[in-house]
């Protein structure tokens, strides 16, 4: 009897995730067994459909339930990785921000042999924005080895805890990439030396050391040596797990990445409209396919983002709104999704919060590579990208795209763990603000978790900078 | 030891000496990190100023407009001075040829441009084990070695190159000989052996040559330091100039710093260039293959232990101080590993941070830490 009524919170999650009346006997059991491992239990399934959920994410859109549906198979199939790996099926874990184009091509060229995830990513991102309870794996890295106070990343943390507490195996390979901080690639290391002996590493890394504005992508110079060191670590990945891919999967890859992005687009360009016809907080996840490698394809988020801009379009097409017409927005450096209160208050206080920097493509973003070379032209691809490249272009990039998208204010931060891409957010808000007339934020906060930087922490200082951007808008 | 009063002196006064050679027009190199061969500087006519500052917290902090509060104390200290417009000679170098190993040092070398101070970068990837990761550090020294050229005006013959690094190469063994010294007995202090380096960075090389083989002679005569002090070996990631608290405190509490294993503000003395064949491709290697790896390269902490535990026996060392500044999140890590190992070498282990925050609030707990944990040493022996 107490287990009947108990299935019932975790049939209502599966509801709320769109899983179909008739598939939800099949699934229930899997999804218990999964949220045991996950450390969730009855309270914060009831918690998550009856609070945080519905506060936080517009359920009431079908495109926004299939995008948590598209996450919790994700996530149902990562707690399985273990009994992949016995099966034999190649491990491969990669880290964000990573080219996916690779881990794509892994996948589409031996789909039973090769199993890709971000492991801590799709975790942490399941675990923070949907049960806001990610903190007992963070704690449990902290209590052993990365300590609390070195304010390390809530992803390397996680990867480490979820090792090291048996939710997942150890990779064949762990293709890690340094592009930006230091920690990713390092805590493999210290997982290896710490505590796991088999957890295998390929590293792809690359110096910060170009001259401030120098657009990186027109350099062949840089391009050549990513696009080696993308081929180094691609081939030994191959030669690792013995697969061979044909520079026709490639090619597929990319040209399905391509129609993704286009699709993506269109949802964005939606949101220009007037008033905001969606939450930010709503139109993160619809872009994961281009950030982390699902296991499981993109086909299930693409059917996801597909309603979603149908269901926006619609929105926008009869003038209905999340916020007033005339309502101030603003693009963040990202969208702390993990925290999805934070764009709530925003939300509450009228100023919209609908763009994530990093994903919101500028024009030149948008253009074919140079090089047809499929290393060359990743390579070129990684070094347009704003996150990727050193502040002065990085200010470039984003000063382009305040304009393009009529921002009404830039706000920086979210980053405090992490000492590449949050360590010069205070000089790119001087730099930004100097540069164009949009003001600019910066809010000292952790993207994964919210132990030091609560709501009550928070409210003053979002409250100020709304009320800062709603007169400016008034006054213009 | 009258030696390092003298080199003491030398060392305090260099700013000055710098500025006034800077205005008979020597051109002036300040650098960061263990990565910039000062061999091709002194070949190009300049003078060389290592910039590793610590110790001093208004420094740290007047960085924080510009940079995020997480990072670590020494790569902003190497600017704050400059920003709170108490440095003479940062503004008046030619040019600041600023390492790029992680991303501490990275972001420091942005704010160097900021700023507008002539910045060179010099990419190191820490990648080390791969051809191309060499060649894109050997690439980057011809690079420096070229605009080195530029700047002075003058060639850096083969020649030159090689008096300079023979110049160095004699530092380097003084220090290894001295080194050698206390690996029987404590002869000379670790905070004393700290400062002896650093003056090697400060002095002008025939300067320091004299004044270290005065001071070699003085040792082998007259080491004086008691011979049961308890034998500390100094590991983390940098004793800067400046900071000297922590093994000040080890030696008033009666321990001896026997021994170091940082990686950066040293000499790297075990290790001298070659003076045969291609002498950029022997600075290259030494500085990037030869030395033992610094904690950001990857893969290393496997070697580094390796080289730790091996220290810990050479030196005859009963108890490992990791000392490591506040956010210097990859350091942090590597403790955890070493303190580890050290447990299952039975080695006892203290680990110690600063933001070189040292007011008496905060100086009094980190002397009873390591007072209690040498006099645990003590303890033991008995």
């Amino acid at each position: 009897m107490i287990e009947i009524k108990e299935d019932e919170a975790y049939r209502k999650y599966l509801q709320l995730a769109n899983f179909e009346k008739d598939e939800i006997p099949g699934y229930l059991p899997e999804w218990r067994k999964a949220s045991k491992k996950l450390g969730l239990t009855l309270a914060d399934m009831k918690f998550a459909t009856e609070h945080w959920i519905p506060e936080n994410f517009e359920v009431e859109l079908e495109g926004v339930r299939k995008m948590l549906r598209a996450y919790t198979l994700e996530v149902l199939d990562l707690v399985k990785a273990n009994e992949y790996k016995k099966k034999g099926v190649k491990i491969v874990y990669g880290i964000l921000p990573a080219s996916l184009v690779f881990y794509y091509a892994l996948k589409l060229e031996a789909p039973d042999k090769v199993y890709v995830s971000f492991p801590d990513a799709f975790l942490t991102h399941l675990l923070a924005s949907f049960f806001h309870k990610v903190v007992p794996f963070l704690e449990e890295a902290e209590q052993h080895g990365i300590p609390y106070g070195g304010r390390h990343c809530g992803l390397n943390k996680m990867r480490y805890a979820a090792r090291r507490s048996g939710l997942i195996p150890s990779p064949d390979v762990s293709w890690i990439w340094g592009f930006v901080c230091d920690e990713g690639p390092k805590t493999d290391e210290f997982i290896r030396e710490y505590c796991d002996p088999e957890w295998n590493t390929v590293i792809t890394r690359i110096p910060h050391d170009q001259p401030y504005g120098t657009r990186e992508d027109e350099i062949d110079e840089r391009v050549e040596y990513l696009a080696k060191q993308m081929e180094d670590g691609f081939k030994t990945v191959q030669r690792t797990i013995g697969v061979e891919v044909q520079e026709d999967t490639i090619n597929k890859i990319i040209d399905r990445r391509t129609n993704y992005a286009k699709k993506l687009g269109k949802l964005y360009k939606l949101m220009t409209s007037d008033p905001q016809p969606l939450s930010g907080n709503d139109s993160v996840y619809p872009a994961d396919p281009l950030m982390l490698a699902y296991n499981t394809f993109i086909d299930t988020m693409e059917d996801a983002l597909d309603t979603l801009t149908d269901e926006i379009e619609h929105r926008v097409k009869k003038r209905e709104g999340i916020l007033p017409e005339g309502a101030p927005k603003l693009m963040g450096f990202i969208i702390p999704v993990c925290n999805p209160w934070l764009v709530k208050m925003f939300e509450k206080n009228d100023v919209g919060f609908p763009y994530y920097e990093g994903m919101v493509p500028s024009e030149k973003e948008m253009t074919l590579p140079r090089f047809k070379d499929a290393y060359m032209g990743a390579a070129e691809t990684w070094l347009k990208w704003g996150h990727g490249v050193n502040i002065g272009y990085k200010a470039e990039v984003t000063l382009e795209k305040l304009q393009t998208y009529e921002i009404d204010g830039m706000v920086f931060g979210f980053m405090d763990f992490d000492r590449w891409l949050g360590s010069d957010h205070r000089l790119l808000c001087k730099i930004v603000e100097k540069e164009s007339d949009v003001p600019t934020f910066y809010i000292e906060a952790d993207a994964w978790e919210d132990r030091d930087y609560s709501p009550e922490a928070l409210r003053t200082r979002i409250d100020t900078i709304s009320e800062i951007v709603k007169m400016r808008k008034k006054r213009k | 030891m009258e030696t390092l009063k003298s080199l003491s002196n030398y060392s305090r006064t260099r700013p000055e000496t710098l500025v006034d050679l800077h205005k008979k027009g020597v051109k002036i190199i300040g650098y960061t990190g263990r990565f910039v061969p000062e061999e091709l500087i002194y070949a190009a006519g300049a003078v060389p100023y290592l910039i590793c500052r610590g110790g001093d917290p208004e420094a740290v902090d007047a960085v924080l407009p510009y940079m995020l509060r997480f990072m670590s104390p020494y790569a902003r200290q190497q600017i704050g001075y400059h920003l709170l417009g108490l440095d003479p000679l940062v503004p008046v170098m030619d040019l600041i040829v600023a390492q790029c190993t992680d991303c501490h040092m990275s972001r420091l070398a942005d704010l160097f441009e900021h700023f507008k101070l002539p910045t060179l970068k010099l990419g190191v990837p820490p990648d080390w084990k791969k051809v191309f990761s060499y060649d894109y550090y050997f690439k980057g020294l011809m690079r420096l070695k070229k605009n080195l050229e530029k700047l002075t005006g003058n060639e850096i013959t083969h020649e030159k190159l090689k008096e300079s690094i023979k110049s160095l190469n004699k530092i380097r063994g003084l220090l290894r000989s001295i080194d050698q010294l206390r690996r029987k007995k404590p002869v000379i202090g670790g905070y004393n052996f700290i400062q002896l380096n650093h003056f090697s960075f400060n002095c002008d090389p025939s300067t320091f040559i004299q004044e270290a083989e005065s001071l070699f002679e003085e040792l082998k005569k007259n080491g004086h330091r008691s011979e049961d002090a308890p034998r500390i070996l100094l590991a983390g990631h940098v004793v800067a100039m400046g900071d000297y608290v922590v093994p000040r405190i080890i030696e008033e509490c009666k321990g001896a710093v026997a021994s170091e294993f940082l990686d950066e503000g040293m000499r790297f003395y075990q290790w001298n260039v070659k003076l045969e064949g291609d002498l950029m491709k022997n600075l290259a290697r030494t500085y990037y293959y030869d030395r033992i790896p610094p904690s950001i390269f990857q893969p290393a902490w496997h070697e580094r232990l390796a080289h730790l535990e091996k220290k810990t026996k050479d030196y005859n060392i009963d108890e490992v101080v990791w000392y490591q500044l506040s956010f210097e999140e990859v350091y942090n890590m590597e403790s955890s590993v070493v303190s580890k190992r050290m447990k299952e070498i039975n080695m006892p282990f203290l680990k110690l941070e600063s933001s070189y925050d040292y007011s008496r609030e905060a100086t009094a707990p980190l002397r009873t830490r390591i007072e209690s944990s040498i006099e645990s040493i003590r303890a033991k022996r008995r």
